[in-house]
């Protein structure tokens, strides 16, 4: 089986893929998608683990008709950018809903669902994806 | 790239290169290879030399010309090749889309199904959000590319396109439309620079480079504090004429990395030519086509010349040459003394500015 | 010979349900496959989104009951999946499900399979460690992505959701009380699916008086008559529901008065839901229950076999009700698809 999805990568994301953990610097707040050792806006090493907030606002999206290798099955889908109260933004999938369904601006929630399988004797991956909030 | 290369130091008339830099991104993916570098000096018939391939997404060539030209100004070599190349169509389109991918933070985004232009999209739709402008503004960028290829030898389209041809093209990821994009291209481009004092024979054909700057940017767009400024641009831009010793307004030409027409606005308001939502009303107003008061993108730019990544910053820079030694044939800009390239890794993740300046 | 049947100071502390969005109404299968409108078994059914499957439906499902719970998830200490569509035929479902929601590591989490009981049992593995003193709290999930083979009678029903129950010691706020249980197996082949097979195969008419009705039946009438209950001592029947029909036609036969299963009917509007179908109806049932109702919920798994539980509803209910979502906003939360992008959902289509 050729490998497509490696596991190592994947599984060092789980974390952040599942539960929207981050890493925070106690110093300016800015979020890294991965431990950092070493603030990206600030250098501080002041970095704590922390949870992104599972509700936001939607600040754009779009349509990927053209998928990469590995999301063929899955298109069309939808992507966009979520904004939560304190600014940070979170690129993910939008799911559940169709494009004309979403505004700009509307209220989003976090769920986890299927991102991607290699094949059908490789690895399946989870993760967060947002859709249009209901509970 | 031997071709160009070639025919590059033959008309440079230098007798001796002294390293060879390549601006290239798809070689280990598509063409399983890597070492680069010792390839081409090996296919030049110059093995011996240092050579070395640099990467920096769809910036490499100018990145490349960035290390020569650090290089040179170190004293440390003399002469040196500058080669931008890339091969994409030895590659499915799907596999392309793929490698684009990997412009972003791959991990974050690519692994969730991302693809460059979805990005592009998403800060396409912002823009038009946040500065309440039709997507006609934007529009109107490809239509300038289209209109000054028509008459370049070089360019891979030369059919002209109005802004109706252009939002009725095919969506690609709304709202880009895929007039807005550039196609899969392949091509080679090559320049060789000296140091003043190595400059033999044909003097006067010898453009300077004035300055070479470079800036990076946090990889994603929207993990920056504000997704449409491309602060990669502004001070890779602000330095090179710093170091130019110029100010913006001495600038003739600009050619620009309209990888996507979204990037055309983001990278004039990023550098103060337009204000903020309005490049594509000053657009729509001439100021930026061939006759008007800032020619960009004079042979096409990269929606229509063509956008070979590695190539493109290569490209860009003796697309200058020519406008700035007089050899533009159609698309002479007259009196054009300044030229400034801007070549962008990604979605501004890398930014290079090139300040050309006839001697 | 009796299995365990008296339970006491074992709970429900949270219960949560999921249902997709999608639906395809029966009568646009029909469309493709030349069925009559009087033969069909249910209306509509639900399918996953070509995103979901059994570990993100089992997700959101516990994700509710644990918000119910009110617990610390670190301080659960089983998770186990009941499922005929795990993912994975190697690589519990629980584990992906455990640490999505925070949980372990120090857990159990193999996954169940007993058709449609899958759940139901798991259920009843719970109940049996927390007893034991070896858990102090188990989440104890039924979900599925039921895989029909296309123009078979069973594509008409079978259906995609999840339900996840936490289980505890019992405790002055609580859900609901365990007060007893009884599960019923035998050898009896009315469904399978052989290793490596895409769908299952069903033995037609005899899936319903050999296999659902006898091991719903007995399940029922052991459990009545060993603890000395009366019909009457129940507000609430939930019961397997393959279909629109057959829990009707037990309830007949049982003598139980048909108002009282209709609260945790939802065959009808999103088919069968396999390891999650009694479930499910439980839990349609506890979003309108009172605390002093009592409740006697049968599953019934192909192979066979069947585990009813009766519980009694506490004071905590109404409470712990309001902390998430009721299952009639995803009843209610209906896209209707047609048959081509059903197929595409479910990957069936031979690529």
């Amino acid at each position: 089986m050729v490998v497509r999805i490696r596991v190592p990568p994947n599984w060092r994301a789980k974390q952040f893929r599942y539960r929207l953990i981050v890493y925070r610097c106690d110093n300016c707040g800015t979020i890294h998608q991965w431990p950092a050792i070493i603030c990206r806006k600030c250098r501080s090493t002041r970095l704590r683990q922390s949870q992104l907030p599972h509700i936001g606002k939607l600040l754009s999206f779009t349509v990927v008709r053209q998928a990469p290798i590995g999301f063929e099955e899955f298109t069309p889908y939808i992507v966009g950018v979520v904004e939560f109260e304190d600014g940070t933004r979170l690129l993910t999938q939008l799911t559940d809903c169709e494009p004309n369904e979403l505004m700009v601006g509307m209220e989003v929630e976090a769920v986890v669902r299927k991102i991607t399988h290699d094949g059908q004797s490789g690895l399946i991956i989870y993760g967060y994806k947002f859709r249009p909030r209901i509970t | 790239m031997t071709t160009a290369a070639l025919e590059a130091i033959k008309n440079s008339a230098i007798e001796r290169i002294d390293a060879i830099y390549i601006g290239n991104v798809c070689a280990e993916i598509l063409h399983h290879q890597v070492q680069l570098g010792a390839l081409a000096s090996e296919n030049l018939g110059l093995t011996g030399i240092p050579s070395i391939r640099i990467e920096a997404a769809d910036a490499s060539g100018a990145a490349a010309l960035r290390e020569a030209y650090l290089a040179i100004s170190s004293g440390m070599i003399r002469t040196a090749l500058v080669i931008g190349v890339e091969k994409l169509s030895d590659g499915l389109p799907e596999e392309i889309v793929s490698i684009t991918s990997m412009f972003d933070k791959y991990e974050y985004t690519g692994y969730q199904g991302f693809t460059q232009a979805s990005l592009a999209a998403l800060l396409y739709r912002h823009y038009m959000e946040r500065y309440e402008v039709s997507q006609e503004n934007i529009a109107q960028f490809p239509v300038i590319m289209h209109e000054n290829a028509s008459t370049a030898p070089h360019a891979q389209y030369q059919f002209k396109i109005s802004v109706e041809s252009v939002l009725n093209s095919p969506v690609v990821s709304e709202p880009l439309r895929r007039l807005e994009c550039t196609a899969i291209a392949d091509g080679a481009a090559a320049i060789v620079l000296c140091g003043e004092d190595a400059l033999e024979g044909n003097r006067d054909e010898a453009i300077e480079v004035a300055s070479v700057s470079m800036s990076t940017d946090f990889v994603s767009p929207f993990d920056r504090e504000d997704p449409l400024k491309l602060s990669a641009v502004s001070i890779a831009f602000n330095d090179s004429l710093t170091r130019a010793k110029i100010d913006r307004r001495e600038v003739d030409i600009i050619e620009l990395h309209d990888s996507y027409s979204i990037l055309a606005p983001l990278i004039l308001e990023s550098t103060g030519y337009s204000q903020e939502g309005r490049a594509g009303i000053d657009a729509k107003n001439g100021k930026y086509s061939l006759s008007g008061e800032l020619p960009i993108n004079t042979f096409g730019g990269l929606k229509a010349r063509g956008h070979p990544f590695g190539a493109t910053g290569v490209y860009q820079v003796a697309e200058l040459y020519l406008q700035l030694v007089g050899q533009a044939g159609k698309n002479q800009v007259d009196n054009a003394k300044i030229g400034v390239a801007l070549s962008l890794g990604g979605l501004a993740a890398t930014a290079v500015s090139t300040v050309m300046r006839a001697r | 010979m009796r299995t365990l049947v008296k339970i006491s100071g074992i709970a429900i502390h949270g219960y949560g349900g999921y249902i997709p969005k999608l639906r395809i109404k029966s009568e646009e299968i029909a469309r493709i496959w030349g069925k009559g409108e009087g033969e069909l078994p249910v209306k509509e059914k639900s399918v996953n989104n070509i995103d979901e499957d059994t570990i993100t439906m089992a997700l959101e499902a516990a994700k509710y009951a644990i918000a119910r719970a009110e617990i610390d998830p670190k301080k659960i200490g089983a998770v186990n999946v009941g499922s005929e569509s795990h993912p994975y035929a190697v690589k519990p479902s629980g584990t992906v499900v455990a640490e999505a929601l925070g949980i372990g590591p120090s857990i159990l989490s193999a996954d169940f399979e007993f058709a449609c009981k899958a759940g139901s049992e798991a259920m009843q593995m719970i109940i049996g460690l927390v007893s034991s003193g070896m858990i102090e709290y188990g989440l104890a999930i039924g979900s599925d992505t039921a895989q029909g083979r296309p123009g078979d009678a069973l594509e008409y029903t079978a259906a995609a959701g999840a339900a996840a129950f936490v289980i505890g010691k019992s405790g002055n706020n609580v859900v609901a009380e365990f007060e007893a249980s009884k599960s019923y197996v035998t050898d009896t082949p009315d469904f399978w699916r052989r290793d490596y097979e895409r769908y299952p195969v069903h033995a037609s008419r005899f899936t319903g008086e050999p296999a659902y009705f006898h091991h719903t039946i007995s399940a029922v009438k052991m459990l009545l008559d060993e603890e000395g209950y009366k019909l009457s001592d129940f507000d609430y029947f939930v019961f397997h529901q393959p279909n629109a029909k057959f829990p009707y036609v037990a309830a007949k036969m049982l003598g139980i008065p048909s108002q009282k299963i209709e609260a945790g009917m939802l065959s009808n509007f999103i088919g069968n839901t396999y390891s999650a179908c009694s479930l499910l109806g439980l839990v349609k049932v506890l979003d309108e229950a009172k605390p002093g109702q009592r409740i006697l919920i049968t599953s019934y798994g192909s192979g066979a076999g069947s585990d009813s539980f009766v519980l009694k509803v506490s004071e905590g209910i109404e409470d712990k009700r309001a902390k998430a979502p009721l299952l009639t906003k995803f009843i209610q939360r209906a896209t209707y698809i047609d048959y081509a992008r059903y197929l595409k959902h479910r990957d069936k289509i031979r690529v």
